[in-house]
């Protein structure tokens, strides 16, 4: 083939771009230890998520010294628990599986993004350095009333997470159970 | 003799002008529905409910991207056979066939997404006459069936474009023996092979899952299952919106200049390479889906990288061939040949804008394209900007432009208008600018795409400017847009019925500076690339299939148990792939 | 021969050009330029985008110990 010069130069550093923009994502997963949302939870069916043991009542959970886990179930249009309340400083695992169609659990201005697919479940791993409130988004359309689901995320320090815990175990009976079939309905895009 | 496409082929050019005419309509429509959006969103303007906004927003969708680019493109590719190969179809009624196949899925589809601006859509087919599910339909928001079955009719209708564009090179390399595949008509053929190759996902998606479920044959469908189909289609599809932009880059723009494409044998190399690589990248949407290993999507992420490739050569051969014309224009210096180009053509400018906002645009690409970055910018606004840049502009201005030296040609009349014509690229440029800058700036603040009222109780935290300052950037540019678009087709519609004039253009393509005798024969041994495109397919693609269908069932969560879905699945691939092959 | 390579072959060059350059004498000087510049600005909007708008756009999820 007959190839001008520059052209080959091109092709080469063509390459070279190519390459490196693979090496930073590679860094990103290898240096800075990035996870992917993938397969390393097990499907979960919707029907299933009532009488399931995370799921069926959402949550936050102590499970180690600085770790918690969140369960969160997503559907139109409404995000459970809401608000969720953690702790900065900690460990903080995210689970959220959807009862309906597609949403996204996204922490507005910040990398805690994932969609929200019906029979799987999504787990985020992050740390909050510092307190403060986030809005949650669904941003994937999910229906007549997408623009309308949201939730929030009020980051504790932790000492004061510690109080809000203990005033909560104290009054765990006035707690209500969300119906989340009253919820749902009128959601005219189920079949 | 005349150099006039439309008094060489008179019937040829009437189906290329029916294809255009019904691409612009599709244009104007989609348009109108994108200004309403830019307005909605930003809180300027809100004449229709929330809910409806859904309804516009699937009508902008697929009018633009499914009904505007492709009669476009087959209009264009229609053109470039017949010119290319100077000789029509073997059989004129199944060109029209496909065209009326097309028209046909278009309407219905059409039909199922207006119904929802009704009060009160009528039944049909057991369901509601709507489709408020966007372009991407995912499950289980589900429309009515008719609009599955107007995406199933037209999509066979491109089929057999395709397949009666194969049958016209067949019948060409018949009297031709040994000779080289004209560019334009290898450019035609690889992007249908690509166009085969990937489509075979969402029509199994449709046929298999979908629409049997939107009857209420099946109950249920697997909603990972059927975004992975529509995924493995998804990416190939938008190359399939910008291969024939790609086409008059290569072909029209050199001459335009007043020069010659650089290098024929790089515009093969390069659609080869999206033959091969478009289809096994399309799970790089799904970055941020549940149930897919890591290890799946980092093979995509490297596919998609290589793809970066046949753009930046075409960066190069483009410019180059631009370069060439400004150099035997008089152009001198380093940069200075830029100043004699001819930028008081509409159709060159146009298309050099395009060229230009691909090349930014491409860059937003290359940062969807990496995986874990993808968590800033997963379905934020972010993504229509870059969207807005690729097909709306590096596409759609290359395409507007394209019309202004095309549509002479095919009618016989003078362009109408050519300062205005000047006028209204500029004014896309100006208006692209704005509004791409306002949703690429809101997208990393995580402002997201897809959202009629993106007005939460949160604040958004902008780290330049503020959200009003955005907001009104949005709407600036969905209007000059709106505006562009509108003389757009005023001009056309001036121009079509311009009877009387002569055209100040002619079609004659000057040959490459690097002809095609300088590539070797295999380029243009079709088979190899396409045999190449299924293994890599293969290759990127069973693995996650196999576990996606395994993990929810084939017909969702609850339904199928796992060792069915792969002793089901294995064969259906291994037919499918045997099948495009074939 | 079919009449568009005809076509193709007389017609080859924009008639009332200054000049017409062959393949061999030309050397696409300006475009090696303007590739040179495009490839510094990916890379330093890529150097951008990925350290400061995403690796500061925390948290991200990630292995913690």
């Amino acid at each position: 083939m007959n190839i001008h010069a520059y052209e080959r130069l091109w092709v080469a550093g063509s390459m070279v771009l190519i390459v490196g923009f693979i090496a930073t994502i590679t860094y990103g997963a290898v240096g800075l230890g990035i996870t992917m949302v993938d397969d390393g939870e097990e499907p979960l069916a919707p029907d299933e998520i009532d009488e399931d043991e995370r799921f069926g009542e959402p949550r936050v959970e102590e499970v180690g010294d600085d770790e918690y886990e969140v369960y969160v179930v997503s559907a139109t249009f409404f995000f459970q628990p809401d608000p969720i309340e953690i702790p900065a400083e900690s460990e903080v695992t995210f689970y959220v599986t959807s009862r309906d169609v597609i949403h996204s659990f996204t922490v507005v201005g910040t990398n805690t993004n994932t969609m929200v697919i019906p029979g799987e479940v999504s787990a985020m791993t992050v740390e909050f350095d510092e307190p403060g409130e986030y809005g949650i988004v669904c941003n994937e359309y999910c229906g007549a009333g997408h623009h309308d689901m949201e939730g929030e995320l009020i980051v504790l320090d932790p000492e004061e997470f510690e109080e809000r815990q203990e005033e909560n175990d104290d009054d765990v009976d006035a707690i209500e159970v969300f119906d989340h079939r009253t919820a749902t309905a009128g959601n005219g895009e189920l079949p | 003799m005349t150099e006039l496409f439309a008094e060489r082929y008179p019937e040829q050019a009437r189906l290329v002008r029916a294809a255009l005419l019904t691409s612009f309509v599709a244009l104007g429509v989609g348009a109108l529905f994108g200004l309403l959006q830019a307005l909605h969103r930003t809180d300027v303007l809100r004449i229709v409910e929330s809910p409806t906004y859904y309804t516009v927003l699937t009508g902008h969708g697929v009018f633009l991207v499914v009904t505007f680019t492709i009669y476009f493109l087959v209009g264009l590719y229609q053109w470039a056979v017949t010119d290319s190969l100077d000789r029509g179809p073997v059989n004129p009624r199944i060109t029209w066939v496909w065209y009326g196949l097309m028209t046909v899925g278009t309407v219905l589809t059409a039909i199922t997404i207006l119904a929802g601006f009704l009060d009160d859509p009528p039944e049909v087919l057991g369901s509601e006459l709507s489709a408020d599910v966007l372009f991407t339909f995912y499950a289980p928001l589900q429309g009515n069936p008719l609009f599955y079955v107007g995406l199933a009719v037209f999509v066979v209708g491109t089929w057999i474009a395709g397949a009666d564009w194969f049958r016209t090179w067949w019948a060409w390399k018949g009297d031709n023996p040994g000779e080289r595949i004209p560019l334009p008509t290898f450019m035609v053929l690889t992007t249908m092979i690509m166009w085969y190759l990937s489509s075979i996902g969402v029509a199994v998606a449709i046929l298999a899952f979908l629409l049997p479920w939107s009857l209420g044959i099946v109950d249920s469908v697997n909603p990972s299952l059927t975004r992975t189909l529509f995924w493995y289609f998804g990416h190939a599809f938008v190359y399939f919106w910008l291969l024939p932009a790609y086409m008059l880059w290569y072909i029209v723009l050199p001459k335009l200049s007043g020069g010659r494409l650089f290098s024929d044998p790089l515009a093969r190399v390069v659609f080869i390479l999206f033959v091969v690589l478009s289809t096994p990248t399309g799970i790089h949407h799904q970055y941020l889906d549940p149930g897919i290993a890591e290890g799946f999507k980092f093979i995509v992420m490297t596919n998609t990288m290589f793809l970066l490739l046949p753009s930046l050569l075409t960066a190069f051969t483009v410019v180059a061939s631009m370069e060439h014309g400004a150099r035997q224009r008089g152009g001198e210096g380093t940069f200075g040949w830029l100043r004699t180009l001819p930028w008081r053509d509409p159709a060159f400018t146009g298309m050099a804008l395009a060229g230009l906002v691909f090349a930014f645009g491409g860059f937003t690409g290359i940062v969807n394209a990496g995986m874990n970055i993808n968590y800033l910018v997963h379905n934020s606004v972010w993504i229509p900007g870059h969207i807005h840049t690729q097909v709306g502009t590096a596409v759609a201005l290359t395409f507007m432009a394209g019309g202004y030296w095309l549509v002479p040609q095919l009618t016989g009349n003078r362009l109408v208008g050519r300062q205005a014509a000047l006028f209204q690229v500029v004014l896309w440029f100006v208006g692209i600018v704005f509004m791409t800058n306002s949703m690429y700036r809101a997208g990393l603040d995580g402002v997201p795409r897809r959202s009629a009222e993106p007005q939460y109780a949160f604040d958004y935290d902008i780290s330049l400017g503020s959200m009003a300052e955005l907001d009104a950037q949005l709407a600036l540019g969905g209007v000059l847009l709106f505006i562009s678009t509108i003389l757009f087709l005023g001009i056309m519609a001036l121009t079509w019925r311009n009877d009387g004039t002569e055209p100040v253009v002619d079609g004659r393509i000057p040959p490459a500076l690097s002809g095609p005798e300088d590539a070797p024969r295999v380029i243009d041994d079709l088979r190899v690339w396409t045999a190449l495109a299924v293994v890599l397919i293969v290759l990127a693609y069973t693995l996650p299939l196999v576990a996606v269908a395994s993990r929810g069932g084939l017909f969702g969560p609850d339904i199928t148990p796992l060792p069915v879905a792969v002793d089901y699945w294995l064969p259906v691939l291994a037919d499918l792939v045997g099948a495009s092959i074939g | 021969m079919g009449e568009s390579e005809l076509r193709r072959e007389t017609g080859g060059d924009e008639p009332g050009l200054p000049r017409e350059i062959g393949h061999d004498e030309f050397d696409p000087t300006g475009t090696l330029a303007l590739i040179t510049l495009y490839f510094l600005v990916l890379v330093a909007m890529w150097l951008f985008t990925y350290f400061i708008e995403f690796v500061d756009n925390d948290p991200t999820p990630m292995l913690l110990t």
